[in-house]
């Protein structure tokens, strides 16, 4: 795979600065996060064309209807950075909620930033005159959470990349993200 | 016991598995999302071909299509069991003609385990319990367990297996192209989890294709001298027109698998995108002897869930010996109260101090031992990758803290009394693990190094009755005080050289009771930890956190050719300086050294208002010597710091990090300020608040911003960690008396798990005030559920908590 990279605005939005720099301490507590996080990322990720936008379900979901309407396929997708990331934040988190707090927004840009990358190379297998469109995920709008169980398993998630959901339908590892993406026609961007 | 299956393992010959069945039943019509197991129900005939066409390709064992056969993918089926023993029959049919094996397939249980996760170890363990008792009972050959990512997972199915039937087990691992577990074990850590608990063939499968495996089965054959099982895929996954495909056909699958047989392989398959053809193109190998495996040395080994450190023979390495409440007030009151995040920073404490293996003890009367060092060491666990010494004296304590420890242990401790003999031992047999051996028996702790080498002996041999070898055994002479003999320091430097040279046993020695009773103990602590050292001490068990014994630790590496150019020493000490301050060896501690920040005056308040930790307990240090005194200093400057920042969030112009920043500041300089109060004034806390976030949900960070908040505010916390029951909440609360609990939960499907404590709180406990928060809680939100209060930040709760302690 491909890096993936991070972006530093993406982090401080994270850390809610509201566009704010970060200044000098905070800075320096960024860059030492940054580089604990590079050693413990373990990115991995799998994708599924379906040629049948209904494999999405929904259980009737309204907004996913409307998020898909003039596709013609879909993509489901998931992606994490890792359970090794998980372990770094609890063993931060016992020491110092402050880096800990960091160290998440590094996280939550890094999924985002992977899915990004992923995005990228699902764009070039889709054929001429096909494009994408925004993803989307169980939990957005009236597109229920419980469905997220449905795409863990046409992924095969648990066994591709190491992702499954606990009872109460969190993904674990704490950086993971699924997705559905439209294909429709038009100039691929 | 099935001895024909084992002897197959080991006879001599190639044995050859199956290849794919999930790619086959998909090119038979298998949906994607469609649970391939069903089929054993309503397409058997499909299942019953692809087993005959890899006995007709050659095979000597198929594996039941029982994969994902568990009660975890299944939920309550009522269908599993027969999907189970419809599986293991079909097989049976196909191998009754060709006179083949039927392994029964045992892959993961699709949920993540606890830390990561929030599936149970002993849930994990009834569900492959549930799948092998089927099984076994439907006639399987053999437990091949597959696939496994997680080496917690791992340990709970072979020990199911182990459990639940009397057939061999035949266990691999999926690797990650780094070499890898998903949960970062690497090649070594497996082996000795797998060797540990007795496995009759250990290996690989899936991941990727068999050229990849050859570097990992190489790194596994210095590391086992079980038999190596192989069962790669068809080359890597590659996606085309939409559709996951494997590449690798049958001969170049043949030409690399022949160089895993060559790597020290004898038992191989296929696994994703193999065919029978792929299995029949390794038909000539099946005929091979493969090439005699040179046994690897023997290592006294201890693993984590991902990372395996060896207690070296010729060199030395720190066990933390910090996570001990004998003689530790403040541990002591912790463990007691359940404060779990006190015992975890500990834990971190020491490992970034540079322990190797941290010992766990949590002997305090009237604790009901055998859950606490349960809990204690799992949550040990989730904070830190070093392997761990479960420390009791109490077997069932030791059982079960075993059972439940992820990965090989370090046990301490077994003795030459018969009973401990009789109850350790045979646990570190079933469990794996290296054992601290002490050399005391009935008559207590002999005199001389020769008594104590003969207990030794004793307890080496007795080993070796339950397959346990020396180099299972970590010798402990006992260290006694030199005040109380004037001898004992020799007879224990001569009974250390001895343990090493003549029973070849690793050597373990708690240092500082050397010094007991008499002053200066660090000093005498040091200068004797050097002589054992000397003398072959393979781990000391020490305070990471002492500077003297650090630096006699390190100084002894770069004496004697162990720190490789004095790497170490250099990268510690470069900055020393004879006039430091503090006796914190090479660390740069002082303000003015430290002068990186933004801030040109330099007071306390200014380093707490700018988040320096390091600068905040220095300044703190230089007041108190200066003649500051302490009250002074608390009501005077970190407290009206502290305010002005918290004041700062509350109208918008500091931001959450940099009020989390100054309030660990603040606490620093709290932390240097309390120990130089008198005992009554330091204990003047408010509280206690109890913490939790709610059953069900693994997402803490938020609890953990309002608990260092509320700490730094002079608020007692018990922080009871996450994914915590109701009744847990409750009962803590009444037994602390506590007036406000504290709950997160962060996804709305958790909610629930909150309403259901606010309620318990408010029926047990009337006086109890619940406190809420989280992402997706509102003010409304948290009313309707019945809480008394809504937080919709961490300063919010403090504010809260402030007015209702007064």
């Amino acid at each position: 795979m491909d890096g993936f990279s991070i972006d530093d605005v993406q982090i401080c939005r994270y850390l809610r600065l509201y566009g704010r720099a970060p200044g000098a301490a905070l800075e320096e507590r960024i860059n030492a996060m940054r580089k604990a996080a590079d050693a413990a990322f373990r990115p991995a990720r799998t994708w599924r064309r379906f040629d049948d936008v209904a494999v999405a379900g929904g259980a009737g979901s309204q907004s996913l209807s409307k998020h898909l309407a003039g596709c013609h396929a879909i993509y489901l997708v998931c992606a994490t950075i890792g359970a090794e990331f998980d372990a770094l934040q609890r063993r931060t988190a016992a020491k110092s909620p402050s880096d800990a707090f960091v160290l998440q927004a590094i996280g939550a840009a890094a999924i985002e930033a992977l899915m990004d990358e992923t995005e990228l190379e699902i764009r070039r297998e889709l054929a001429d005159g096909e494009t994408l469109v925004s993803r989307y995920s169980p939990g957005y709008g009236d597109y229920p959470l419980s469905e997220q169980q449905r795409l863990m398993a046409l992924l095969d998630a648990p066994r591709r990349v190491g992702v499954s959901l606990t009872d109460a339908l969190v993904m674990a590892p704490s950086k993971s993200v699924s997705a559905v993406i439209g294909v429709r026609a038009g100039e691929s961007t | 016991m099935n001895t024909r299956t084992k002897n197959i393992f080991s006879s001599g010959h190639v044995f050859l598995l199956d290849g794919a069945m999930g790619t086959q039943l998909q090119d038979r019509g298998l949906k994607p999302g469609e649970t391939p197991e069903l089929w054993n129900l309503s397409r058997a005939d499909d299942v019953r071909a692809v087993h005959e066409a890899y006995f007709a390709a050659g095979a000597n064992a198929v594996y039941a299509n029982t994969f994902g056969a568990n009660p975890a993918k299944y939920h309550g089926d009522a269908l599993l069991e027969d999907v189970i023993a419809a599986g293991v029959r079909i097989a049976r049919e196909a191998a009754k003609g060709a006179g083949g094996l039927v392994a029964l397939d045992v892959g993961p249980t699709g949920r993540l385990l606890k830390p990561s996760g929030d599936f149970e170890f002993d849930a994990a363990y009834d569900a492959f319990a549930a799948q092998i008792r089927v099984g076994a009972a439907a006639g399987a050959d053999f437990v091949a367990i597959e696939t496994m990512g997680d080496t917690y997972e791992l340990k709970a199915a072979v020990l199911a297996a182990k459990e639940n039937s009397q057939l061999p087990v035949l266990a691999t691992v999926a690797l990650g192209e780094d070499g890898k577990l998903l949960t970062g074990a690497n090649v070594e850590c497996v082996a000795a989890l797998l060797e540990g608990l007795r496995v009759d063939a250990i290996g690989f499968n899936c991941g990727f294709g068999p050229d990849m495996t050859l570097q990992y089965a190489r790194h596994l054959a210095a590391a086992t001298s079980l038999p190596i099982a192989v069962k790669p895929n068809a080359g890597l996954p590659k996606v085309v027109d939409g559709r996951t495909v494997f590449t690798v056909g049958p001969e170049e699958f043949a030409k690399d698998v022949a160089a895993l047989v060559d790597a020290g392989a004898s038992i191989v398959g296929g696994c994703c995108g193999t065919t029978p053809d792929h299995i029949a193109a390794l038909k000539g190998l099946a005929m091979r002897t493969p090439p005699a495996r040179t046994p690897p040395a023997d290592r006294t080994v201890v693993t984590s869930g991902s990372r395996a450190v060896e207690i070296p023979a010729d060199d030395t390495i720190i066990i933390g010996e910090r996570i001990n409440p004998t003689g530790k007030k403040k541990l002591r009151a912790a463990l007691s109260e359940g404060d779990v995040a006190y015992v975890l920073r500990e834990a971190v404490s020491q490992a970034d101090a540079g322990a190797h293996i941290l010992d766990v003890n949590t002997g305090v009367p009237g604790l009901d031992e055998p859950a606490v060092l349960d809990s204690t060491v799992q949550a040990v666990q989730s904070v830190t990758d070093l392997p761990l010494q479960i420390d009791t004296s109490d077997p069932k304590a030791l059982e079960r803290a075993l059972r439940h420890y992820n990965g090989k242990a370090l046990v301490n401790s077994v003795n030459g009394k018969e009973e401990s003999l009789s109850a350790v031992l045979p646990l570190v047999a079933k469990y794996g693990g290296a054992v601290v051996a002490l050399t005391l028996d009935e008559s207590g702790i002999p005199p001389t190094a020769d008594g104590r080498l003969a207990i030794a002996r004793k307890i080496v041999a007795r080993g070796a009755e339950y397959g346990l070898k020396p180099s299972d055994f970590v010798v402990d002479v006992l260290c006694l005080a030199v005040s109380a003999d004037a001898g004992s320091a020799n007879t224990i430097l001569e009974a250390l050289w001895r343990a090493r040279t003549e029973l070849g046993c690793r050597t373990c020695l708690g240092v500082s009771n050397i010094s007991f009773g008499l002053p200066a103990r660090p000093l005498l602590n040091a200068a004797f930890y050097t002589m054992a050292l000397s003398r072959g001490l393979s781990a000391g068990i020490v305070n990471p956190l002492a500077a003297d014994m650090m630096t006699a630790y390190k100084a002894f590496r770069a004496l004697t050719a162990r720190d490789s150019a004095c790497g170490e020493w250099i990268a510690s000490y470069t900055d020393w300086s004879p006039a430091a301050p503090s006796a914190t060896g090479g660390q740069r501690t002082t303000a003015a050294s430290a002068g990186t920040n933004a801030s040109s005056e330099s007071t306390l308040a200014s380093a707490i208002r700018h988040g320096l930790k390091s600068d905040a307990a220095a300044m703190a240090k230089s007041s108190l010597a200066g003649g500051k005194a302490p009250l002074d200093l608390i009501d005077g400057e970190i407290v009206p710091a502290l305010e002005t920042v918290g004041r700062g969030f509350e109208s918008g112009r500091v931001f959450l990090p940099q009020l989390l920043m100054a309030a660990e500041a603040a606490g620093a300089a709290f932390e240097v300020v309390r120990t130089a109060l008198p005992q009554q004034e330091a204990g003047s806390v408010k509280g206690p608040v109890v913490m939790a976030t709610v059953k069900g949900d693994i997402h803490d960070i938020g609890k953990n911003i309002c608990r260092a908040l509320l700490e730094n505010y002079g608020f007692k916390v018990i922080d009871l960690g996450r994914d915590v029951p109701p009744e847990k909440v409750v009962e803590t609360a009444r037994r602390e008396n506590a007036r406000l609990v504290g709950l997160s939960a962060l996804m709305t499907t958790t909610v629930g798990a909150m309403e259901e404590t606010v309620r318990l709180v408010h029926k047990e406990l009337p006086c109890c005030k619940v406190t809420v928060g989280g992402a997706v809680l509102t003010e409304d939100y948290a009313a309707r559920i019945g809480a008394d209060n809504y937080s919709k930040d961490a300063m919010g709760l403090v504010r809260y908590a402030e007015g209702l302690f007064g």
